[in-house]
């Protein structure tokens, strides 16, 4: 039984917070520089349970609900969002497909090795041919003996330079009609599994988000997750669930800025007072902070839906839609509150600025959360 | 089986807070509410203990309904067992009626405990008088401001630096220590710890009636101390103009300031004059 949610909520918050802000906060700014894996910190996190947010006890994980989960993403992106974006990840694309669609033999095979950190985890979707499309996947998975050979490249894979496995989405139906894709699991030390050099990115540049090339790669047929051809049905799924990571993600970016945005009016001086009494600074905050807080409520109504077990598709994709809306905005008006100093390395805000603007794009583009939530509005028999 | 009892608070969270002009007291209202510092040490001491014998914890804590919050920090953290002693007629206790309080919770609900342990002082009063007065009450041995406990047997080996010196006692149980922010380092919350808090651990909740206090014994023997004024130091500062030339301007600079700016910077930049003389 769940005794008071509100005030778990709350120390889990407090907690997450007091790691971040005194772990990651002090080198969230290097290592954004120098696009820096921060390999120590990572491994405090692997102790203290952040790769294993949902994961059952039984497998070693922490057992959380989804509003607990997607508060610890938001805490951490709040200080460093690349950060942020390893644990999302992790958790949401490439934990939470085991949970929904693996054998007991591959749970119990890699649960306990995924929860703990000792493989950190990818997901691997995208192609130079597949974005927003995700149909037109290339990467090909020929069946030989027991095994499954793989050929393929994919690309921007995130936490794609440091993961110890990758689920790989690969054609197993080769009709051009009709084409199948199935999913595998790949563990980094296979023969043929070569990752390729770190993006140079604008933004999340502490996370190794690299291309993964798969060259012959071997892998046993028990490594299929799910069954054969059902990579569209798990990819969409789990994406569903990802998305409530990226809101989160997005939110804690937003949730940063304003603090931060806040701080400096209330310090910076102009016209011989706090610019935080000027009506149009007021104005921005305002904005800002109903906003997210809007956000807030969307998202954590889509991580109620999905504790229920009722569809959240739907409302996953108007949290991710909004809540990266809002930190696109919110990040560039705490830049706009910051003047010249925001716009300089020197202050925090040019980064969130910088690392607002993927959550728009990655895990679904906002072009594409429309197209899901008008599909789902529409098809509504009563609305 | 070691039996521990672990006495925690909770404090504001923001160091600078209002006080009310009429009461005399902080504006406690206008804060979140922390653990006490000092009272986290004397958890991870006792976390430390269990990592290395067989023993139980007990935290308990005496404060508003939202004070529950701190016993389920400390759950999470790793204690067994959470008393919250919540009760509108004990708010306000002076010190000695918190040690009085305590000693009642504890001889009900932890009567064979081994060892109490607290922090040393809270951020919010500063006081360091609960954890002294309590083990006074309970009649027990007992070392103030510790930062180091080794367990021998039934023998408590405490060391605790005073003035510039550190000495070593032991004392058997049972006994009581208060713990110092020196060492015992908090660890940081698991999240299957915060978890597990939250499902199917109980707090116990006691209130005056049941440890057997009423208005007239708070009235008899309550708190002893009262408030009669309140106020904030007025930071004294001054502005100096130093004159002349730029080199007498600095040799007057560090004639007259040279301890204060060793101590900004951390340090002393009297020998550092020396050395370039030599």
């Amino acid at each position: 039984m769940q005794i008071n949610p509100g005030a778990k909520h709350k120390l889990i918050r407090d907690s997450v917070r007091h790691f971040a802000e005194t772990e990651l906060a002090p080198i969230a700014a290097e290592i954004d520089r120098n696009a820096t894996f921060p390999v120590e910190v990572i491994g405090k996190m692997k102790d203290l349970n952040y790769f294993g947010l949902q994961v059952p006890k039984e497998f070693g994980g922490a057992a959380l609900d989804s509003i607990s989960a997607a508060i610890v993403v938001e805490e951490i992106s709040r200080v460093c969002a690349a950060i942020g974006l390893c644990i999302t990840v992790h958790n949401g694309v490439a934990v939470y497909p085991f949970l929904q669609f693996a054998t007991p033999e591959q749970k119990k095979h890699y649960l306990p090795k995924l929860a703990s950190g000792e493989f950190i985890g990818a997901f691997s979707l995208t192609e130079a041919n597949a974005g927003s499309d995700s149909a037109s996947v290339e990467t090909t998975a020929v069946k030989k003996n027991k095994e499954y050979v793989l050929n393929g490249t994919k690309i921007f894979v995130t936490n794609g330079g440091v993961c110890d496995l990758a689920l790989i989405f690969a054609l197993t139906g080769f009709d051009p009609a009709r084409p199948q894709s199935s999913v595998f699991i790949v563990e980094s030390n296979y023969a043929g599994f070569l990752r390729g050099e770190l993006e140079d990115l604008c933004g999340m540049r502490a996370n190794p988000v690299s291309s993964l090339f798969l060259e012959d790669c071997c892998v046993p047929e028990k490594n299929m997750l799910g069954k054969i051809g059902e990579g569209m049905k798990i990819g969409l799924a789990t994406l569903d669930n990802g998305r409530i990571g990226i809101a989160a993600q997005a939110l804690g970016i937003a949730q940063g800025a304003l603090e931060a945005a806040i701080k400096y009016a209330k310090e910076r001086q102009q016209f011989k007072k706090p610019i935080a009494s000027l009506q149009t600074i007021q104005n921005y905050i305002a904005d800002m902070a109903t906003e997210i807080t809007a956000a807030r409520l969307l998202l954590y109504r889509a991580c109620s839906l999905k504790d229920e077990g009722a569809p959240f598709g739907c409302e996953a994709a108007m949290a991710k839609l909004y809540c990266s809306q809002i930190a696109s905005r919110v990040t560039s008006l705490a830049v706009q509150i910051h003047g010249g100093y925001g716009y300089s390395k020197e202050y925090d805000v040019e980064r969130y600025f910088r690392d607002a603007k993927v959550t728009e794009i990655y895990e679904g583009t906002s072009e594409i959360q429309r197209l899901v939530i008008a599909r789902a509005v529409l098809s509504q028999l009563i609305l | 089986m070691l039996n521990l009892v672990v006495c925690l608070k909770q404090v504001p969270m923001v160091t600078e807070l209002p006080w009310d002009e009429k009461t005399g007291t902080l504006r406690r209202d206008l804060a979140a509410g922390m653990m006490n510092s000092a009272c986290k040490h004397a958890l991870e001491a006792a976390l430390q203990i269990k990592e290395k014998v067989s023993a139980n914890i007990t935290v308990i804590t005496m404060g508003p309904p939202a004070a529950e919050e701190v016993l389920r920090e400390a759950l999470a953290l790793g204690a067994d067992r959470a008393i919250l002693i919540c009760d509108k007629l004990l708010a306000g206790s002076d010190t000695y009626a918190t040690s009085l309080v305590l000693k009642a919770a504890i001889k009900k609900k932890c009567p064979k405990f081994d060892l109490i342990l607290c922090g040393a002082y809270t951020a919010d009063s500063e006081t360091a008088q609960v954890g002294p007065q309590l083990a006074e009450e309970l009649d027990l041995p007992a070392a103030a401001y510790i930062e180091k406990l080794e367990i021998f047997g039934r023998t408590l080996r405490v060391r605790r630096l005073v003035d510039n010196f550190r000495e070593t006692l032991e004392m058997e149980f049972p006994a009581l220590v208060t713990v110092s922010m020196e060492n015992y380092k908090p660890r940081y919350t698991k999240l299957v710890g915060l978890e597990n808090a939250f499902c199917g651990n109980e707090v116990i909740v006691l209130d005056a009636a049941v440890l057997g206090i009423n208005a007239s014994s708070i009235e008899n023997k309550g708190s002893r101390t009262k408030v009669r004024k309140v106020f904030l130091r007025k930071a004294q500062k001054e502005n100096v103009l130093l004159q002349g030339t730029a080199s007498s301007v600095v040799t007057e600079l560090l004639d007259k300031y040279q301890i204060k700016i060793g101590t900004a910077i951390g340090k002393s930049i009297e020998e550092k004059k020396l050395d370039d003389e030599k």
